[in-house]
């Protein structure tokens, strides 16, 4: 059974194994933050509904190029502060505003990040969703980002520092769709609900 | 810092949209975004009034205080205006003092009304030469997205509109009583526009400010009056922008004019 | 000779001026997620006070001397707008207006993982709209509804009220004119309430140890009933949708049998969609 928690609220009396976003105290499990849990996971955790996004190494996200240094460029991710890209390696031409695909190749204790393997978009548009929504845009085995596709006839890549960049078919279409994907992250059958919004969209057109 | 290229980029878009005569959301040059007034929230303030211009909020309250006038006008009480940028309607408003955005938009709101003669200063006078009251308007941004100067000044004069005069006894203003309501003698409001490239569009949303290379508000009164020109920004205007500008404010005036 | 008759703050049925219990506090509301610019935010009235406060960050601390390598730094700002008291207040921050801010920042510190966000600054501004004493207890209130509306991690939440004595009886939640009244005694204090821990507690007056106590339990059991308004705004943004979820359940299901049937032929289109969209990207690649 899936319940909402906030933090400080108690997740669970039992012993279990400790997943994302909780802490033990006094032998009982807390959540940390404004999620879900599900009692009867073996494993006590909470999917944050609200967050910051936190490099973890082999991330792929959508980045914007801020600055060029000499040896390399700084990269907004969308994160607590700039990514280090080095020029090693890049092939295509990058500029201040150059939209990058990168991957995240280091962090430290710090949360700073280093990027590599950019790769340049030209045209489309790039929008920004709350990055602990990712997972639900991207569904089980890609399938919600399957609706999304064949819902909207869009290219587009979701970030996973919740950056999104689309092009071609109905971006607006696009854009709506995933606000709502955001805003109902947490209810079940968000799937099926989904791909009968898109296509009572389409009908409309 | 972070989201300023993201906006520079969309800023671009905003450019190579109107030269093919687009707007953002689909509106026209000259059109405004949907505006709302809430009136009466803050038991404390004398008049208040919070208003939504699409999603840009600005919070205007009024306070009355008791002053001395100047030796060359000792039948008359004045307003002032003073404006806050704070970081709760922006991750690009910063704490600290205030700003030359902040100083520039109180100054011109201030302008707009003190120069229509909105308030008739001998109605604030107490005693002559003695004792005076002082309106101040103090107007918080609550949420930023593009033309603070029009929603700031919508909320100064609604605020204006609503005020109750305080009742004085002994040369004291007596809490939470009232000697009736300030009357205004004008509504002036502020049309603001956006210069991008060669359109001049009014109301500008952010992306519009991102990408405007010069701004424009003027302030007009009920009875075809300008009371205030401010230009800003680096950029440079015509003429006929001005003109143009004229025009526009004098229409779209009156309408907001009605909410008020 | 109205005007020189005592005031009874509390009367023999233990009613105070305005009707209300002694334990009793000022009518609250909370909303959580109202400001579009901010990471968090929280909307709160209490009794006549007004407070809107936001959350920014975390975000890389600056300057950099003040950044710590080990953990977030927690920034409070507490500012009252000019036109939220009787008398204008003076825009320009106050020493009040900076302590306060210091012990509301101090008491959140404490509920904060700071540890997760080494380096960064987490940026809180309350700003009192409307106010009739306890507008602190009601801008820290606030603000941890905000700090977990942003998805900060916390140990729990913080709950502040202001408990004391007017007319030799202890109360919870002052306004303004028992505030006045004479040798009034004003406690604000703050708690994250499963572990009891205090982190803000300030007093104004003459108390005997036996009344702090007695003051203590009422602010305790006044804080219970606090916080689960804060837990109830945070969670009443998702509510609507779950009990939109219940009505659509049902027909899902009779719809569900029928999409089961087309999903299989939509099955093959949609390896089809795939590996064009595949060929798309690449061609795009190309020709840019």
């Amino acid at each position: 059974m899936k319940k909402i928690v906030v933090p400080g609220e108690l997740v669970t009396e039992q012993r279990k194994r400790t997943g994302d976003h909780v802490f033990v105290h006094n032998g009982q499990i807390y959540s940390d933050t404004v999620g879900i849990t599900n009692n009867e996971s073996t494993t006590a955790s909470v999917v944050p509904l609200k967050g910051i996004y936190i490099p973890k190494q082999g991330d792929i996200l959508i980045g914007l190029v801020v600055n060029e240094l000499f040896s390399g460029f700084l990269v907004d991710v969308n994160s607590f502060s700039l990514s280090y890209m080095s020029k090693d390696r890049i092939r295509e031409p990058l500029k201040r505003g150059s939209i990058v695909s990168v991957r995240v190749s280091k962090t430290n204790e710090l949360n700073e990040a280093d990027v590599s393997d950019a790769r340049v978009f030209y045209g489309g548009e790039v929008f920004a969703v709350s990055p602990v929504k990712v997972p639900r845009i991207i569904g089980k085995n890609g399938s919600m980002l399957d609706i999304l596709r064949k819902g909207t006839n869009c290219n587009f890549i979701v970030g996973r520092n919740g950056r999104i960049w689309a092009k071609g078919g109905n971006v607006p279409l696009l854009i709506k769709a995933i606000k709502k994907i955001e805003a109902e992250a947490h209810t079940s059958n968000l799937t099926n609900k989904m791909a009968e919004f898109l296509s009572k969209q389409r009908n409309i057109i | 810092m972070q989201k300023d290229v993201l906006l520079e980029l969309n800023a671009e878009k905003v450019l190579n949209n109107l030269k093919e005569g687009k707007r953002n959301n689909g509106r026209k040059v000259d059109e405004y975004r949907k505006i709302t007034i809430e009136k009466d929230l803050y038991k404390n303030a004398e008049g208040c009034a919070k208003v939504k211009l699409g999603d840009t909020e600005v919070i205007a309250g009024v306070k009355f205080s008791l002053g001395t006038p100047y030796p060359d006008s000792p039948k008359q009480g004045t307003i002032s205006v003073g404006a806050e940028l704070i970081p709760l309607a922006s991750p690009f408003f910063e704490t600290g003092p205030p700003s030359m955005e902040s100083i520039e938009l109180a100054r011109v709101v201030d302008r707009g009304i003190r120069e229509s003669k909105a308030v008739d200063f001998e109605k604030l006078c107490i005693t002559e030469g003695e004792q005076v009251l002082i309106g101040f308007i103090d107007m918080y941004a609550i949420n930023f997205d593009g033309n603070l100067f029009d929603a700031s000044a919508i909320a100064a004069i609604s605020a204006l509109n609503e005020a109750k005069l305080p009742k004085i006894e002994n040369d004291k203003i007596v809490e939470k009583e009232y000697s009736g309501k300030l009357k205004l003698k004008r509504k002036p409001l502020l049309s603001t526009f956006a210069k991008i490239g060669n359109v001049l569009v009014v109301d500008p949303d952010l992306m519009e400010e991102t990408a405007m290379q010069a701004r424009f508000s003027v302030a007009t009164t009920e009875d075809n009056f300008v009371s205030a020109f401010q230009k800003g920004l680096s950029g440079a205007i015509k003429k006929e922008d001005v003109d143009n500008a004229i025009d526009t404010a004098f229409k779209t005036s009156k309408e907001i004019r009605k909410n008020i | 000779m109205t005007k020189e008759e005592k005031k009874i703050y509390v009367n023999k049925k233990g009613l105070r001026l305005d009707g209300r219990a002694v334990d009793e506090s000022r009518p609250i509301t909370i909303k959580a997620g109202v400001l579009k610019n901010a990471k968090g935010s929280c909307y709160l009235e209490w009794g006549q006070n007004k407070v809107l406060v936001s959350v920014q960050g975390p975000r890389e601390a600056l300057p950099k001397h003040i950044a710590n390598p080990f953990k977030a730094i927690v920034k409070f700002t507490y500012r009252m707008a000019a036109f939220s008291v009787p008398d204008r207040k003076n825009p320009r921050p106050g020493r009040r207006d900076i302590e306060i801010s210091k012990v509301c920042g101090e008491a959140l510190e404490k509920s904060i993982f700071l540890e997760k966000y080494p380096n960064t600054q987490i940026e809180i501004w309350a700003q009192i709209l409307d106010s009739n004493a306890g507008s602190r207890a009601a801008a820290l209130t606030a603000a941890s509804v905000a700090l977990a509306d942003a998805g900060i991690p916390m140990k729990d939440l913080v709950t502040s009220v202001a408990v004391g004595r007017i007319d030799g009886k202890i109360v919870l939640d002052l306004n303004k004119e028992e505030e006045d009244a004479p040798d009034a005694v004003d406690m604000p204090i703050a708690m994250m309430s499963n572990s009891k821990e205090i982190v803000l507690l300030q007093m104004d007056g003459l108390f005997s140890k036996k009344e702090w106590e007695e003051a203590y339990e009422v602010a305790v059991k006044g804080i219970e009933k606090i916080k689960q308004l804060q837990i109830n705004a945070l969670k009443e943004q998702f509510k609507l949708e779950e009990k939109e979820e219940k009505k659509t359940k049902t027909e899902t299901k009779e719809k569900s049998v029928e999409s089961a049937k087309e999903t299989k032929t939509e099955k093959k289109e949609d390896k089809k969609e795939l590996k064009d969209n595949k060929e798309l990207s690449k061609a795009e690649a190309e020709v840019q």
